[in-house]
């Protein structure tokens, strides 16, 4: 079972860590999952190349696999002997299978095409062996172009990838250290919206008295957003001389992030009837008889006691859509966390209470570099990897392309064993 | 031996939060240089001294008194340095000035001369009324109503008791192809009214009238009719009610945006009165009303022939009675 189900589940599930604070316990190696992986350890800390990939038998006969299905349903609809749900869903698989067969099948033709070529490049006429390198250049770039076709169809769309987010940070152990960290952090994702080109807005801001954060949540939104920023969910930790250390001592201190997919207003809708709004004007009389500058609003879902407050705003009903916009957030997110572990029942291992309270990165100041901790990938220059830019950019790709090799590995094994 | 250690004593100097002596204030007060005020101890300073004289709201009102000094709109969106960063003399002078008003319970929008109202920063100036919260919903129902029913280019609303401008404002901020008449009894509201369409680059679509609607109903139905939409929050309270209120509201806001009279329907009778004279075929009226008050309207129309039908009541976010939606027969 891949770690990076587990990655996405955390980012899924943090909020409830937060909200709840009833998070099961971490299991005892819950900091050294790779270990669970056993024959995967190896490949775990690396990123395959698209070569090895396709050298691997299994990614080959999951791909035989899907043409033997692919000719059965489309033997399936041509019979016409089946009719109703048989039809449908034999029609559906085809349509479901065509890019990714048309693909192969192109594949293996340019792959002899290009066997062919190999033989003109040895011909005595050098104006046919330019032409034959040529064909073979042009045969390589799209034989390159198809693999990674494939694998990106191999990869199964999530629904939240295509949403906006809201994220939040919160100081976790350190005292005003851990809040020092949390406002770097915070700062961290505002630069790299910026940096990607993504609205930023904040929507809550708690600081401390020396100029940390305790708590805040910013709704993130543009192309790719959550698929790039989902990966960061999880607890940071982070090893320095805090600016507050008379002594000179080292500290570790941690914060919290969490990435809540925010839905769109379409996929998914609240009842207004589960919902109670209080504000400061909820008791006496309100309108003309009262001027009050408390436009906070807090809005509970009454079904899952779920809570979400906004006073950022002098507009009460400005705070009343934002207070709604975190509310959707939690709510959604918990809907596809159920979700979820609904789908990953069955399986073997207990990936559900991992990530929880699992670090996934360290910011190590006094060795001046960051470390993730799930593909085991450090990179130096803290303050450069602090400023949000292509530091983060770099591990943030890293965290991605691991990622959906992680899910194309399941899927090319988990279709192995089922096939044994 | 301790006692002589430099760190033992800064805390009795400077004690935490609440802290800050007296002295120091004062002298920061006087705008003596370098004494260093940061914005936090400001904020602390003046939700105490709020507190202590009575002021509804001290920490609220001391933290947006602040932050406008600082200029900004909350403390809360300028970030983590903000709140240990020190004051210039100037600032701290400023923020001296704006508390030492809100002391004698002038409301807080009227010390900082602005609030926001939906999308918009509005300019506030006493004794014009202060839009409340309220009256956001009022406009969000409007402009739901006219998303629903899709408006062509040129609908034309007419807005009673403008006041500072809000609901007119915001209606046309929201749909570029409204065109609106607002009107007022008092000269300051026309003014701040006329101020605010200004600032806000919306004045070419919005006519301002001085007149009342009560004493110039002639005027008022030559120079405004035909409109497709009427909107007001007209003074509702209840007169025995006007004793009642805080002094922010009673000493500061202009009591003719307040006041309605014994059952607080005197400008509501007369929008009633007038609407069907106003209003072109299947117009709405929207009201902003007291909770008592729907069911009052509701008789009116059935007991008096006004060629007027009550369509719906709305609930306010406290889940109140507050608005009343009518259409022209």
């Amino acid at each position: 079972m891949s770690r990076v189900r587990a990655i996405t589940r955390a980012a899924l599930t943090q909020r409830g860590v937060i909200r709840h604070g009833a998070a099961p316990e971490a299991p005892a190696n819950g900091a050294h999952v790779r270990r669970l992986h056993g024959s995967r350890s190896a490949l775990a800390a690396r990123i395959l190349s698209v070569e090895e990939l396709f050298s691997r038998s299994s990614l080959q006969g999951h791909l035989r696999r899907m043409e033997a299905e692919y000719e059965r349903s489309l033997q399936r609809v041509g019979s016409a002997q089946p009719e109703g749900e048989d039809l449908r869903s034999a029609r559906a698989r085809l349509s479901a299978l065509t890019p990714l067969v048309l693909r192969a099948r192109e594949l293996r033709v340019k792959l002899k095409e290009s066997e062919e070529t190999e033989a003109l490049l040895q011909d005595g006429d050098p104006d046919m062996r330019d032409l034959a390198e040529m064909e073979r250049d042009a045969c390589q770039g799209r034989i390159q172009d198809l693999k990674r076709a494939i694998l990106s169809l191999l990869i199964p769309a999530e629904e939240s990838d295509m949403s906006d987010l809201v994220l939040e940070v919160t100081a976790g152990v350190g005292g005003q250290e851990a809040m020092l960290f949390t406002a770097e952090v915070f700062d961290m994702y505002q630069n790299f919206a910026t940096f990607q080109g993504w609205g930023f807005d904040v929507l809550e801001y708690m600081p401390s008295e020396i100029g940390g954060l305790r708590h805040a949540s910013a709704s993130i939104c543009g192309p790719l957003s959550f698929k790039k920023m989902k990966f960061e969910a999880g607890v940071h930790r982070v090893q320095r001389v805090p600016k507050t250390e008379k002594q000179g001592r080292m500290h570790t201190s941690t914060m919290t992030v969490a990435v809540l997919p925010q839905p769109t207003e379409i996929s998914f809708t609240i009842n207004p009837r589960d919902l109670r709004i209080e504000t400061k004007r909820a008791s006496g009389a309100g309108g003309q008889h009262v001027n009050t500058t408390d436009s906070a609003v807090r809005i509970v879902h009454l079904p899952t006691g779920v809570v979400s407050e906004c006073q950022q705003e002098r507009s009460q009903l400005k705070n009343k859509e934002t207070a709604m916009k975190v509310l959707r957030a939690r709510l959604y997110s918990m809907r596809l966390e159920e979700e979820t572990s609904k789908r990953y029942q069955t399986r073997k291992l207990q990936i559900g209470t991992k990530g929880r309270s699992e670090k996934i990165r360290t910011y190590n100041f006094s060795q001046d570099r960051v470390t993730d901790h799930r593909i085991g990938k450090t990179l130096h220059n803290v303050h450069g990897f602090l400023l949000g830019e292509e530091l983060l950019e770099e591990m943030s790709v890293s965290l991605l392309e691991f990622s959906e090799q992680e899910t194309i590995l399941d899927i090319i094994e988990d279709g192995a064993s089922d096939v044994k | 031996m301790m006692l002589f250690r430099p760190n033992a004593i800064l805390p009795f100097i400077y004690p935490k939060n609440t802290g800050v002596s007296r002295q120091v204030l004062t002298c920061a007060a006087r705008g003596v240089g370098g004494s260093g005020l940061t914005v936090q101890q400001a904020v602390m300073k003046w939700q105490e001294d709020f507190q202590v004289s009575g002021v509804a709201e001290p920490e609220l009102s001391s933290q947006y008194i602040v932050a406008h000094v600082l200029g900004l709109k909350t403390l809360d969106s300028l970030g983590r340095r903000s709140l240990v960063q020190i004051l210039s003399d100037r600032q701290t002078q400023r923020i001296w000035e704006l508390c030492t008003q809100r002391i004698t319970r002038k409301p807080v929008q009227y010390v900082i001369e602005e609030w926001d109202f939906r999308d918009l920063t509005l300019k506030m100036r006493p004794p014009v009324f202060i839009p409340r919260p309220e009256t956001e919903e009022l406009v969000r129902l409007v402009l739901d109503d006219l998303q629903k029913q899709g408006v062509g280019d040129g609908l034309r609303f007419l807005e009673v008791g403008c006041g500072s401008g809000a609901i007119s404002l915001s209606l046309l901020h929201s749909m570029p192809q409204l065109r609106g008449v607002a009107l007022d009894q008092s000269q300051e509201a026309v003014d701040l009214t006329k101020e605010n369409a200004h600032r806000l680059g919306l004045s070419d679509r919005l006519e301002v009238l001085h007149l009342d609607l009560i004493k110039d109903e002639d005027l008022v139905l030559r120079r405004c009719a035909p409109v497709q939409l009427l909107v007001s929050n007209p003074p509702y309270l209840f007169t025995e009610d006007m004793n009642a209120l805080a002094p922010e509201v009673y000493r500061f806001e202009d009591h003719a945006a307040l006041d309605g009279g014994q059952e607080g329907m005197c400008v509501i009778d007369q929008i009633l009165t007038l609407a069907s004279e106003l209003l072109s075929e299947q117009g709405h009226v929207y009201l902003e009303v007291e909770p008592r008050h729907p069911p009052i309207i509701r008789n009116r129309l059935q007991q008096r022939i006004m060629g007027l039908e009550y369509v719906v009541t709305h609930y306010d976010i406290s889940n109140r009675p507050r608005f009343c939606v009518l259409q022209r027969r």
